[in-house]
């Protein structure tokens, strides 16, 4: 077997507005590129059962979220024409109306980079073991299910 | 032989990160048995396990020394 190039995409914390307006610039020199996709997730202040989400924890699985992460990444530049492709998520806790979650594909054209963005995010949080635990203003808590 | 357990999300509330010496336990149904018995509120919830870092889609051997994780469906995102 061929050696692995596995990247960590975990962030601790959010996910800094900052970071992703960098990481947008450094993509100035990649003159091949047409046309970026960016998806990010926010953590949302849901209202269950009166109380108010304040914030999500998250926990992984790290080893085994970076490998299947990696096959994820072998598949979808194997099946869409893509320049390249960032991930980011975040652990530990992120506060209500802060970036948990970065993805960003792009390539000469608007199309392959849409349909990879929304595939890998779709595939990320099925595949991944990842985790994230809602706390609420009054510090009770529950586990977020993916819908 | 020897399995470490380790566990995530909300199933890390109640089952702790431990080593356990066990006998009798010779594939992952048997695993779940075990699990099941000494952990029941284990019973009513969804989980997956992956033996030493891999998914377990089917019945598996387990060997000694393995590591065994108790995942809880995913939520990232």
């Amino acid at each position: 077997m061929s050696e692995k190039n596995i990247k960590n995409i975990f962030v601790n914390g959010p996910i800094a507005p900052a970071f992703i307006a960098d990481s947008i610039a450094k993509h100035s020199s990649k003159t091949a590129i047409g046309g970026h996709s960016i998806f990010m997730g926010q953590v949302r202040k849901d209202e269950i059962n009166g109380k108010f989400v304040s914030a999500i924890a998250y926990t992984a699985y790290e080893e085994l979220a970076l490998e299947k992460m990696y096959q994820i990444r072998e598949e979808i530049f194997e099946k869409y024409p893509l320049k390249c492709m960032h991930i980011y998520h975040s652990l530990g806790t992120v506060k209500a109306g802060e970036i948990c979650l970065f993805v960003f594909t792009s390539s000469a054209h608007r199309k392959p980079a849409i349909a990879a963005c929304s595939e890998v995010v779709d595939r990320l949080k099925v595949e991944l073991p990842i985790w994230g635990k809602e706390i609420f203003e009054d510090e009770s808590h529950q586990w977020k299910e993916n819908s | 032989m020897e399995i470490e357990i380790i566990s995530f999300g909300q199933i890390a509330e109640f089952i702790n990160h431990q080593k356990i010496e066990v006998d009798g336990i010779a594939d992952t149904d048997a695993f779940k048995r075990y699990l099941e018995d000494r952990f029941p509120t284990l019973k009513g919830m969804k989980y997956k396990l992956a033996l030493n870092k891999n998914i377990v889609q089917q019945n598996t051997e387990i060997k000694n020394q393995a590591t065994i994780a108790i995942m809880p469906p995913f939520s990232g995102g």
